[in-house]
């Protein structure tokens, strides 16, 4: 009977099936993500910006530098990364703290873009002009307003940036579009655009600027031949809504190991909206390697997926720069706040100590998601690890409460004092995105804690789209929200520390989501001056160690203060077929952890590509239990 | 007939006019704008920058302005661009979601209706038999499986558990999806084309068709039911007609009134979309595609396809209620 199954099963399956599965077999690569781009190609991102776009991107165009798996700049279409040892980096003083810096390019002979045309500074010049023309809805415009260019010769240009900050030096300084491919549509965008008011017609003016876009970065353009690649693929097929096809591209100018031939041909992503469909494709065989953007973390350590792993596939946990994180309203001026002295760091103290993170890390993840110390990843050069910390100390809180005047008076197990003639109850709101299982998980587990030292929860969630509205996070100044607000920044490998500064000395700005500035800004009421002054040094520090240095101390200011209760560092879960080599994850690997810097090298082992790098060396796997 | 028809005709146009209104104040109204992302984006944006990208995105007129913009554009056809596919929304939803939409609506609804009359018909003419009673318990099975359950239950069947058991290394039905990737007419042909693309839409669509399935299998033996206890039934019986006469010529007629009201009613459905199922099966169809819009604040591509969502309601309302007038002579309009 099961033999008889069994040829119907195989009958069936080859009676209606189109062509086999991709794989080692052809030698391509079938990427399974949750999320699909709406646009490709749009250098200047007018349109959009997600991961998603710019993790395929990296297959398609290559940039002036790129981001290795150990985080360090690497030449790409550029000669070798410009410093200041090698003189391709000029530092120049301006006064008031401010720098000036030029970065000297020098593009490589032998590169082409997939037409054979040649990349030249042309293309470079050409990016700099639509993204500097006035009007353009650029979504960085600090960027943008601080840059200049001036192109020397074909192969030859500076970038100048003033004022400059230490980041600009991160990656590349500046991008690249196909001049000779957009510069007629171009022409004719600015013909029209002239002729309107920067100022009166600006939704007009977005509109022309994304439709010239569109001519060249949209689905149908795209597989009409509309756009030229830079790097080690091409697009072939992109079909909406379903999967898109890429194939090497013969005029790119690296040539791995042993030759290109023996590295993946054709690499497909598959776009599956709802992470369950996706995680049953996985468990289908149909997918060789999920991409940055795909299943969850739970997902990744379900029974299903890591009891059909051995032999088949590995699940890896890839350290992100993701800080899970509760802020903590601090505006004295907001009635609870008062009452709760959440504006004094000893209160914010206590709360650290209360609340058992490292138990919430254990129970809930195994420890695969390391708790945070402070808002600096314990892989980012300029980690300090000698900062103050709070291990969970139940009775250390407690004393520091009943410091600060809080006692259980009546009774009710919960901490109350008086102010003003009122009797205030300890009872503090605590916020974050409704429907997201784990932080719903995570209030409830910190409630039990805080309960323990006499601390009252009120668990107050509402969908993502209503809690980040403008109305609400950024009104903590109003009392939109009281106490603690749950949620992730997503850092990447330059950090600034913008979320933590209220006074920007150098431009001026105020970093504090007040009424006087229209609630711009999320420092949500902390201002230390010496933190604002030594982040203002470091921001023009180019000394690598210099900076190192200002940014330790800056550290220990925050642990000492705890501005925000820092809970831990999101892993994000890939997984990969045996066999597969090259395609790494790590946290910094183009910036954002993306597995498809360095594509060149991506390959099955059993088709002979040679394993340059090991996963292993940068992410955890996840044992099957 | 004609002179109400030419009335509701007209009627909808005011109709029109207050749903456009009331759906634009209140996709406007929810909390957050486009703009939100970015600035979440880049915690150093200043003021400035902010007040410049509300009046690139147009955003920094009142409600009621934008409105009349809106409506300005959408009586001259024109319904913008959508803000995150960069196409113009009527493109994105008549040319890409729209038939992909009608392709599985469609097929899940032929398919119950091929499926619920005969099974309603038989499980009314064999009342109370052991038949009787299993149809009727699949019935109350189906109208009660949430969609989205028996969605992903029947992908880790047919890609996962069967092919397990079978030791097949392919799923005997895609995991979601609406091609294979690669597939197209030009690389395998049009009838392996067409053979994938069927494959691809054997559980999406049974999936769907499952409640209305099951809703309409016992609407339709309630039905027969009732028209079976009818007088002229039984005369027709007494006449000496066969019973296939009786039940299918005599009958089936009289019972199919409601029904077809029914299914008249269903049909503005079939353009809306079903998100639960498009999600699970990665379909790309309106439904996703007006819940990603409202999610996104794509407000030319949430307009368009609810004012269209609108219209077709009102006038397959209109045309079920014509339908109603044809089928029965009983009823007519003036």
């Amino acid at each position: 009977m099961k033999n008889r199954l069994r040829q119907i099963g195989i009958l069936a399956a080859v009676v209606w099936m189109g062509l086999a599965f991709a794989g080692p077999r052809d030698n391509s690569l079938v990427v399974g993500a949750s999320q699909e781009p709406r646009v490709l190609g749009d250098f200047w991102a007018f349109v959009t910006s997600q991961a998603i776009a710019s993790e395929i991107e990296n297959y398609l165009w290559a940039g002036l530098e790129f981001i290795d798996q150990d985080g360090n700049d690497q030449p790409y279409l550029a000669t070798e990364v410009p410093t200041v040892e090698n003189g391709r980096v000029k530092v120049t003083e301006l006064g008031e703290g401010k720098k000036r810096i030029e970065i000297h390019y020098t593009l490589r002979d032998d590169i082409y873009w997939s037409d054979g045309h040649p990349i030249t500074s042309k293309d470079v010049a050409f990016f700099y002009e639509v993204g500097k023309f006035p009007g353009a809805p650029v979504q960085d415009p600090s960027y943008w307003s601080r840059l200049g260019l001036k192109v020397l010769d074909d192969k030859n240009f500076v970038v100048s940036f003033e004022p400059a900050y230490f980041y600009d030096l991160v990656g590349s300084a500046i991008g690249l579009a196909p001049e000779h491919v957009m510069r007629a549509e171009w022409e004719k965008t600015k013909a029209e655009i002239k002729k309107l008011d920067p100022k009166k017609d600006a939704a007009k003016i977005t509109e022309l600027f994304q439709g010239f876009v569109s001519k060249f970065a949209t689905p149908k353009a795209l597989n009409s031949g509309s756009l030229v690649y830079s790097g080690p693929f091409v697009l072939k097929r992109w079909t909406p809504n379903s999967a898109l096809e890429m194939a090497r591209n013969d005029k790119f100018f690296i040539t791995p190991p042993g030759g290109a031939d023996k590295y993946v041909q054709r690499v497909v992503y598959r776009f599956i909206q709802d992470t369950n469909a996706l995680l049953v494709a996985i468990l289908g065989g149909s997918i060789d390697a999920t991409s940055s953007v795909s299943l969850t973390f739970d997902q990744a350590r379900a029974p299903q997926l890591t009891r059909r792993a051995k032999g088949r596939f590995d699940i890896w946990m890839v350290p992100g720069v993701i800080w899970e994180h509760a802020e903590v309203n601090k505006f004295k001026n907001v009635q609870t706040v008062s009452d709760l002295m959440l504006y004094k760091k000893e209160t914010r103290q206590a709360l650290a100590y209360a609340m058992n993170r490292e138990g919430l890390v254990k129970a809930f993840f195994d420890g695969l998601q390391p708790v945070a110390h402070t808002w600096v990843h314990f892989q980012d050069p300029n980690y300090n690890p000698n900062v103050k910390k709070y291990p969970y100390d139940p009775e250390k809180a407690k004393k520091i409460l009943a410091e600060l005047g809080w006692k259980d008076s009546d009774g009710d197990g919960y901490l109350d004092r008086t102010v003003d003639g009122r009797k205030v109850t300890f009872e503090i709101e605590y916020v974050t995105t409704a429907g997201n299982r784990i932080r719903e998980r995570t209030q409830v587990f910190f409630q039990n804690d805080l309960k323990k030292v006499g601390i009252k929860v009120k668990i107050n969630n509402a969908p993502s789209s209503v809690v980040f509205s403008n109305d609400f996070f950024s009104k903590a100044y109003d009392g939109r929200w009281k106490g603690l607000f749950e949620f992730a920044w997503l850092f990447g490998i330059v950090d600034d520390a913008s979320v933590f500064t209220c006074k920007d000395y150098i431009t001026g700005d105020v970093y504090v989501p007040t009424p006087e500035n229209n609630y711009s800004g999320v420092n949500f009421g902390w201002c230390n001056d010496e933190f604002d002054k030594l982040r203002a040094q470091a921001m023009v520090e180019f000394d690598a160690a210099k900076r190192k240095k200002l940014w330790q101390r800056m550290q220990e200011i925050w642990a000492e203060e705890l501005p925000a209760i820092p809970y831990y560092w999101r892993s994000s879960p890939y997984v990969m077929k045996k066999g597969l080599v090259n395609y790494i994850a790590s946290t910094f690997h183009g910036s954002f952890g993306y597995p498809s810097t360095q594509a060149w090298l991506i390959g099955w082992e059993q088709n002979g590509a040679k394993k340059i790098y090991d996963q292993a060396d940068y992410a955890t796997p996840v044992i099957a239990r | 007939m004609i002179a109400y028809i030419i009335r509701r005709l007209l009627q909808m146009i005011p109709l029109l006019f207050f749903v456009s209104l009331v759906v634009y104040t209140l996709v406007a109204l929810q909390p957050g704008d486009p703009l939100e992302g970015l600035i979440f984006q880049n915690p150093h944006l200043t003021q400035e920058d902010i007040e410049a990208l509300k009046r690139a995105y147009g955003l920094d007129q009142p409600i009621y302005v934008r409105y009349f913009k809106w409506l300005g554009r959408a009586l001259q056809g024109d319904f913008g661009i959508s803000r995150t596919y960069a196409i113009p929304a009527v493109e994105f939803i008549f040319e890409q979601r729209l038939p992909m939409t009608l392709l599985l609506s469609g097929t899940a609804f032929l398919l119950a209706v091929l499926v619920s009359i005969p099974i309603g018909i038989f499980s009314a003419v064999r009342q109370y038999s052991i038949a009787d009673y299993v149809i009727t318990f699949l019935a109350f099975v189906g109208y009660s499986t949430p969609v989205f359950w028996l969605g992903i239950m029947l992908l880790l069947l047919f890609a996962v558990w069967l092919p397990e058991l079978l030791g097949l290394d392919q799923p005997i039905f895609p995991p979601g999806g609406f091609v294979t990737p690669g597939v197209d007419p030009d690389t395998v042909g049009l009838w392996n084309y067409l053979k994938d693309r069927l494959w691809h839409l054997a559980l999406p669509a049974f999936t769907l068709s499952v409640v209305s399935m099951a809703g309409w299998t016992r609407f339709m033996r309630a039905s027969m039911l009732e028209v079976l206890s009818q007088d002229y039934v039984r005369t027709a019986r007494a006449k000496g007609l066969s019973e296939r006469v009786v039940i299918y010529k005599h009958a089936l007629r009289n019972a199919l009134i409601p029904i077809v009201t029914l299914m008249g009613l269903a049909v503005p459905g079939l353009f809306s979309g079903a998100v639960l199922t498009e999600t699970i099966f990665s379909w790309p169809g309106m439904g996703r595609a007006l819940y990603d819009a409202l999610v996104e604040k794509d407000y030319n591509v949430a307009m368009a396809a609810l004012v269209f969502l609108a219209l077709l309601t009102a006038l397959f309302n209109l045309i079920a209620d014509i339908m109603y007038a044809v089928v029965d002579p009983r009823i007519r309009y003036s």
